[in-house]
């Protein structure tokens, strides 16, 4: 373990802090290393977490939001940078990829000048280099007509040219670690695949180091080199993709792989899905014991008692559940 | 890991390109179209205005308590013939035969005693309703339009009560605010809402998609569950055929506007014939072999 990281998040969490209600520890404790052109997915459904933690990386967090823990990214504490600080690396050396880029592409601008915005806040470059850059990075996710896109307004553009454009205004200064927030959560099937396929060829060219959240393991396959399961603000199983997928270990992974399975592979016949009943606790209102209990069909005595702590059951393998120590 | 997209099943039976497949092999259709078209009218103002054929000439049937899948890429036009036949839109030309009687050109007026036997449910229903609404309030909204909301307040929270307990939502929320619901949640409710009327079809466009994997599970069983409990009619509209080829009876594949090819489920999924199908079962294919090689399955 003594490999230089590139990210080292230790015990984060965050708290929204409502003016009604109770407060909601959307992440919670959760620690997490990336090393540099490392695949790293985060898998959970839905309320997990996942957007949160994507959003205390970047330190860009609603008002509201508490974060407290380690997050160390080259050698730098971000929980102590300063905005200033935070602005000069936010999209130069770790870009985001909105879960919604739809929200967050301005409808005025046509989507060169949206690329070029990046550059120029962050690189000393003349006008006509830049729309140079834009056109290249326009050319490298995809595009086969440039000048087209260049000039295209968001609303001319179909859901999965909007999530490239996303990707090439991510990728503009070459950042070394890009968080991919459901980055094909609204496509077709077909485009997932050539977003994946994308994400794989950036990764190859350029190094860069990729976190991605999906709630859909048939995303992640084949594509992220570690996984690590969030359920409920925590995450409660680490491991190498192979690990994962050909050997989940915690129940919740396991009926998550079951189901996923089911979801690709289909011989055309019907029949019920395998699925887990109910749903994940509401984040307001979290009982002591392993979250995941009220739904697991291994449960014993002790799972609602205490949290389940971290146990190693082999090397490289983090697992939070009792069927692997006491 | 189970079955597969890729099982060579003898092809005896050939799909039939162009959408002439009768689904009704019992000989009691619920749902019949019959060339149904219909154009779009893109541009103005500043643009040309062009004529845009959404769908042009499909025909298919679904028989009583069945499933009929309509797949294809977006913009194929499987939600202007899912519009179409819950009548939210007039179609240019064709036949819509509900239990025989044609719906295709009656008037709003005409068409109530039909609209609750027709329903509709798409992706994130709920969310485009008032979101102080309370359960109660969204799942009545069709009875009240509809004029059957009937009965003192104790008798209609009952009702209410027993559709949410039939969709698995706890009757305890029936007066909680509907955007306090999780998204699987009001997908739920969406369907109490659509049950509430007791129609014959629902039309399902694109009800899965936008949820995680495993709210797609739950509501799929629950689609299954209901149809079982009811012999309700699925029109089932998807982009996903994978996940649809295990909820079908019979697949329907989109492609410009035409239905270019209908099957069996399982001939559509072992036997692809025209390029469309075999192109969104590639990408299936696709996954599901990457998926089979990391996981160790065969595949
Ligand atoms: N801005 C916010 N204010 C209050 N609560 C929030 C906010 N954003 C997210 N939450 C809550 O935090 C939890 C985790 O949400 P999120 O990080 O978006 O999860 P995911 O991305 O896994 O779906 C949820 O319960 C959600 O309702
Ligand atoms: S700790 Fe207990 S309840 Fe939690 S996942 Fe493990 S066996 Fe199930
Ligand atoms: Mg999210």
């Amino acid at each position: 373990m003594a490999r230089d990281h590139l990210i080292r998040v230790s015990d984060l969490s965050v708290t929204y802090c409502a003016d009604e209600g109770m407060p909601i520890r959307a992440v919670d404790g959760i620690s997490l290393e990336i090393s540099p052109q490392e695949i790293v997915g985060i898998l959970g459904e839905s309320g997990c977490g996942k957007s949160t933690l994507a959003g205390a990386l970047l330190r860009l967090l609603p008002p509201g939001a508490k974060s407290e823990g380690g997050i160390l990214f080259r050698g730098l504490e971000l929980m102590n940078l300063p905005e200033a600080e935070l602005r000069a690396l936010r999209g130069r050396e770790i870009a985001l990829i909105p879960q919604d880029p739809a929200l967050s592409l301005n409808p005025v601008i046509t989507a060169g000048v949206l690329i070029g915005e990046v550059l120029r806040a962050h690189l000393p470059l003349s006008a006509a280099e830049r729309r140079q850059r834009v056109k290249e990075l326009l050319c490298e996710v995809g595009f086969d007509r440039p000048e087209e896109i260049y000039s295209a307004y968001p609303h001319q553009l179909s859901g999965g040219q909007r999530q490239r454009i996303a990707i090439a205004q991510a990728m503009a200064c070459r950042p070394g670690l890009l968080v991919a927030d459901e980055p094909t959560g609204k496509l077709d099937a077909t485009l997932q695949s050539e977003i994946i396929e994308l994400l794989s060829k950036i990764r190859q060219q350029h190094g860069t180091a990729i976190l991605i959240i999906s709630h859909d393991p048939a995303i992640l396959a084949g594509f992220s080199d570690r996984i690590a399961v969030m359920y409920a603000g925590r995450i409660v199983e680490v491991g190498s993709s192979a690990e994962i997928f050909g050997r989940p270990l915690h129940p919740y992974t396991q009926a998550l792989m079951r189901i996923a399975s089911s979801m690709i592979t289909s011989a055309g016949v019907i029949s019920r899905f395998p699925a887990i009943a109910g749903e994940s606790p509401d984040p307001g209102c979290i009982a002591e014991g392993c979250r995941f209990e009220p739904r697991c069909s291994e449960r014993m005595d002790v799972c609602s008692q205490r949290y389940p702590q971290t146990f190693l059951p082999e090397p490289s393998r983090l697992v939070n559940c009792f069927k692997y120590g006491e | 890991m189970g079955s597969n997209l890729a099982t060579n099943l003898p092809a005896n039976l050939s799909n039939s390109p162009g959408g002439a497949f009768r689904g009704d092999l019992s000989g009691v259709n619920l749902l019949r179209v019959i060339g149904l078209s219909k154009q779009y009218v893109r541009g103005g103002l500043w643009k040309k205005r062009v004529q845009v054929a959404a769908v042009t000439s499909a025909h298919f049937e679904i028989a009583r308590g069945q499933t009929l899948a309509l797949v294809g890429v977006s913009g194929s036009g499987k939600s202007t013939v899912a519009r179409c036949v819950a009548r939210i839109e007039s179609p240019d030309a064709g036949q819509i035969l509900v239990q025989g009687t044609d719906i295709a050109r009656l008037s709003s007026r005409e068409l109530l005693p039909f609209r609750s036997g027709i329903q509709m449910v798409f992706q994130d229903a709920v969310m485009s309703m008032n979101p102080c609404f309370s359960a109660l309030e969204a799942i009545e909204e069709p009875l009240r339009i509809q004029r059957k909301a009937i009965g003192n307040r104790q008798e209609r929270r009952d009702r209410v009560g027993r559709l949410m307990i039939e969709v698995g939502l706890s009757p305890d929320w029936m007066d909680r605010p509907i955007s306090n619901f999780s998204g699987g949640q009001r997908q739920r409710l969406a369907l109490a809402r659509a049950l509430a009327l007791r129609p014959r079809l629902l039309v399902l466009d694109e009800a899965l998609t936008g949820l995680d994997v495993s709210t797609q599970a739950q509501i799929a069983n629950l689609l299954l569950d209901l149809q079982a409990a009811h012999q309700l009619t699925y029109l089932l509209i998807s982009h996903d055929l994978a996940l649809v080829a295990r909820m079908a009876n019979v697949i329907g594949v989109m492609a410009g506007g035409r239905i270019v090819e209908t099957g069996p489920a399982e001939q559509i999924v072992s036997n692809p014939m025209h390029a469309a199908t075999k192109q969104l079962l590639a990408s299936a294919k696709t996954t599901a072999a990457k998926f089979a090689a990391i996981t160790g399955a065969p595949s």
